[in-house]
């Protein structure tokens, strides 16, 4: 009878050892990440993806049905490029001067198209092409009424909605990346690349103004005081108010996001939080944080709101805060680096990562109070029944009852296995990873000790050098090696920093390196390195 | 979920799932027509632990690798032998994978399982006089994981992956296989016993009462 409890107990458990008081399904997309913020329109949820895709893989807008994670339709993109980094727009069926539209999902795209999509079928209502230099659109659109409000890599256009009509253009010298637009009663205002804010009256007349040494990459932000702009520096970043400088932070800033008087900021070292009151902006709080993406707000009941920031680390999670600070972390199974912004709804939330996973998880309709739901009820059972065996274990070996000592002791270290194994898997794959990578290979030269080495792995063989000393960061260290191996390179200047192409034309699947044995959590140029560092290089 | 990720191997169409569940249930049931012994009253007990088992498999997916389907598997393998133990697999695998999940590997899974259940009706667990032998069953917990984890692991290979990699997947399991280990041992020393009486269920009543130990009442 004990038996047959203690095995009822068991299974007991379980229910709530997955339990989550919501349901969710997950879609793997096999290649390219996703880094805009999916969006929940009633029942369906629609998300793209970006790079790094190969061979004849292209970016795609997918729908899929929010409650069964069916897929509804999926449109592809044969001829766009890399980065497709402009987040999708909803458009609801309206009427207005230059005609009348229905339900529209427009997507702009790195090749500089711009395309209007039927959201319940994914057919092409109309498409239009911008300009392209290297690359074509990667920043947010703009809604005006009736027309789309495009910045496109070196201009801007405004289309109508009902056919895709150009209704206005403008011409800038400087290109932009990731460079939302503003709509505001005034006009357009979009940054470039050269720190320039460029202002487009809705005549045409265009004019602009040099903020600062640095790069506009976000929709202005506009506030009682003037437009806000944080202008990535080759220092960090700074923030400019109305033309002044407000405060300096931190290396390649997230977009910023508003709520009423508040404005949340973020960049690698920090996540910010001002307040606008009469007089001018100013820094409420802040807290260490890394995130270089997007921002999303999920509103509660009673006018609560959660701020959520993807951090943008090997751990990935997003950061959950209130209006002032970090109130938790929500992580997922399959955490890793993430730019893009949760979507939400009032019945799901959609969550997408640079692994291209998108998570999608429906509420419970009795879901109201989200501290009560986290409230970690497995893990303090789990962790008294482990003390509870414990214990037992202690009393029945001072009592020498060796028979029952030996079922509870199954019992606690059942429970500690299970309490250690997540853990211990995580160290584990580390552990064979350093240990094969990370050792002196007897068969190299004596000299070679205390120098930097570096192994390239191409078509299976490795080519090595040693002996080299004074280099600083991976790419230098890659560079001299190549240089002295007759190895020649191409590199791409890509939004996360430089990022190695091929070595000798071979691009693969990509190439990734580990320093001592560890991967990295920077790029290639920010990894430093040290005088006896070796550097692998192998196929992804 | 998983079969998304591509952890399990090939994908494996619906007409392809329906084909391979139908073979495997049509080897279940020729597996138990089939008269191999004359031994009485053994159906109902392997279906009562083909119930628990997939119940307990199904109610405990939420922790990886803890499930009492191996240890039942090594006493059904001892107890009934080979044969039958093969169309216990059957069962269990086939219907708690139609809850959890069916694919390339619910036939990994059989050959898995069906394996230890071979080996532990070559070495029983159960002594010459029939009773259940507990250090031989905790020993059969222990080495029935890493059969199983090896043939499970073959599922992954596509054909592409190489034998380094193959080695270094298996490695990468070795944290889980000991969580397999520690729930088998502990399924054993809670639910051996218990078992057992299951299996001997329909066994003549004087053979039950001498085979139980002594917390048994012999009415």
């Amino acid at each position: 009878m004990k038996r047959v409890a203690l095995l009822l107990l068991l299974l007991f458990l379980l229910p709530f050892a997955k339990a989550d008081s919501n349901r969710s399904w997950e879609h793997e997309f096999e290649n390219g990440y996703i880094t805009t913020q999916p969006l929940l329109i009633e029942e369906t949820v629609f998300v793209r993806t970006s790079g790094f895709w190969m061979g004849e893989d292209r970016p795609q807008i997918s729908a899929f049905e929010i409650s069964s994670g069916d897929e509804l339709w999926t449109y592809r993109s044969e001829t766009t490029l890399q980065h497709d980094m402009s987040p999708l727009m909803f458009v609801d069926a309206g009427t207005g001067a230059c005609g009348s539209w229905q339900n529209l999902l427009v997507v702009a795209w790195a090749d500089g198209k711009v395309t209007a999509l039927n959201p319940s079928s994914g057919v092409l209502v109309w498409e239009q092409q911008t300009e392209v230099n290297i690359l074509g659109i990667t920043g947010q659109l703009g809604i005006d009424e009736d027309r789309v409000v495009v910045p496109t890599r070196q201009g801007l256009s405004t289309f109508c909605f009902e056919d895709g009509e150009q209704l206005l253009r403008a011409d800038f010298e400087e290109i932009g990346w990731r460079n939302g637009v503003l709509v505001s009663d005034s006009g357009y205002h979009v940054g470039t690349e050269t720190g320039v804010l460029y202002s487009i009256n809705r005549d045409g007349t265009i004019s602009n103004t040099s903020i600062g040494e640095g790069k506009i990459r976000h929709v202005p932000i506009e506030t009682q005081h003037g437009l806000l702009i944080h202008l990535q520096t080759s220092t960090g970043s700074t923030l400019y108010l109305n033309n002044s400088i407000i405060g300096n932070y931190g290396y390649s800033p997230a977009i910023p996001l508003q709520y009423g008087e508040n404005i949340f900021l973020a960049t690698s070292e920090e996540w910010i939080s001002l307040s606008c009151n009469d007089m001018t902006c100013f820094e409420a709080s802040k807290s260490q944080f890394h995130s270089n993406g997007e921002m999303s707000i999920r509103n509660l009941e009673n006018d609560f709101l959660e701020l959520w920031v993807p951090s943008n680390t090997p751990d990935g999670g997003w950061g959950v805060f209130n209006r002032t600070s970090l109130q938790r972390m929500h992580t997922t199974s399959f955490d890793t680096y993430t730019t893009a912004a949760p979507g939400f709804s009032t019945a799901a939330m959609a969550l997408g990562n640079d692994m291209g996973v998108l998570q999608v998880t429906i509420f419970d309709n009795d879901e109201t109070n989200e501290e009560e739901s986290s409230f970690p009820l497995i893990e303090v059972v789990h962790y008294v029944l482990l003390l509870s065996s414990y214990l037992l274990c202690c009393l029945f070996f001072a009592t020498g009852n060796k028979p029952r000592l030996w079922k509870t002791l199954t019992l606690f270290l059942l429970l500690f296995t299970v309490a250690a194994v997540p853990e211990i898997s995580t160290q584990w794959s580390t552990l064979i990873e350093q240990d094969s990578e990370a050792t002196w290979d007897d068969e190299w030269p004596e000299e070679w000790k205390d120098t930097q080495i570096v192994i390239i792995e191409i078509d299976g063989k490795e080519n090595v050098i040693g002996g080299l000393s004074g280099q600083l960061n991976v790419y230098e260290l890659t560079q001299v090696a190549c240089e002295s191996l007759g190895i020649s390179t191409e590199y791409e200047d890509q939004y996360l920093g430089l990022y190695l192409l091929s070595f000798n034309g071979t691009e693969g699947d990509g190439w990734e390196f580990t320093l001592d044995g560890s991967r990295s959590n920077t790029g290639i140029v920010d990894t430093t390195i040290d005088s006896d560092s070796i550097l692998r290089w192998r196929p992804a | 979920m998983l079969s998304g990720l591509g952890t399990h191997g090939p994908h494996v169409s619906s007409l392809g799932l329906l084909a391979i569940n139908a073979l495997l249930f049509a080897s279940a049931i020729w597996l138990l027509m089939r008269p191999n012994n004359h031994q009485k009253g053994w159906l109902w007990s392997l279906f009562l632990l083909a119930i628990i088992a997939s119940g307990a498999r199904i109610l405990l997916s939420g922790i990886p690798n803890i499930m009492p389907v191996t240890i039942l598997v090594i006493m059904v393998g001892s107890k009934y032998g080979i044969q039958r133990s093969i169309a216990f697999v059957i069962l269990v695998t086939v219907s708690s994978n139609a809850v959890l999940g069916d694919g390339w590997w619910t036939l990994f899974q059989v050959l898995a399982w069906s394996s230890v259940a071979g080996v532990s009706a070559m070495f029983s667990v159960h002594d010459d006089e029939g009773n259940l032998s507990m250090k031989r069953l905790s020993f059969a917990a222990v080495w029935s994981v890493p059969l199983f984890s090896t043939i499970v692991s073959l599922s992954i290979l596509d054909g592409t992956m190489s034998s380094l990699e193959f080695a270094l997947y298996m490695f990468n399991g070795i944290p889980f296989d000991a969580l397999h280990m520690m729930g088998n041992i502990f399924f054993a020393v809670w639910g051996g016993a218990w078992f057992e009486r299951i299996l001997s269920l329909q066994a003549p009543s004087q053979q039950r009462i001498v085979g139980e130990d002594q917390h048994v009442s012999i009415v």
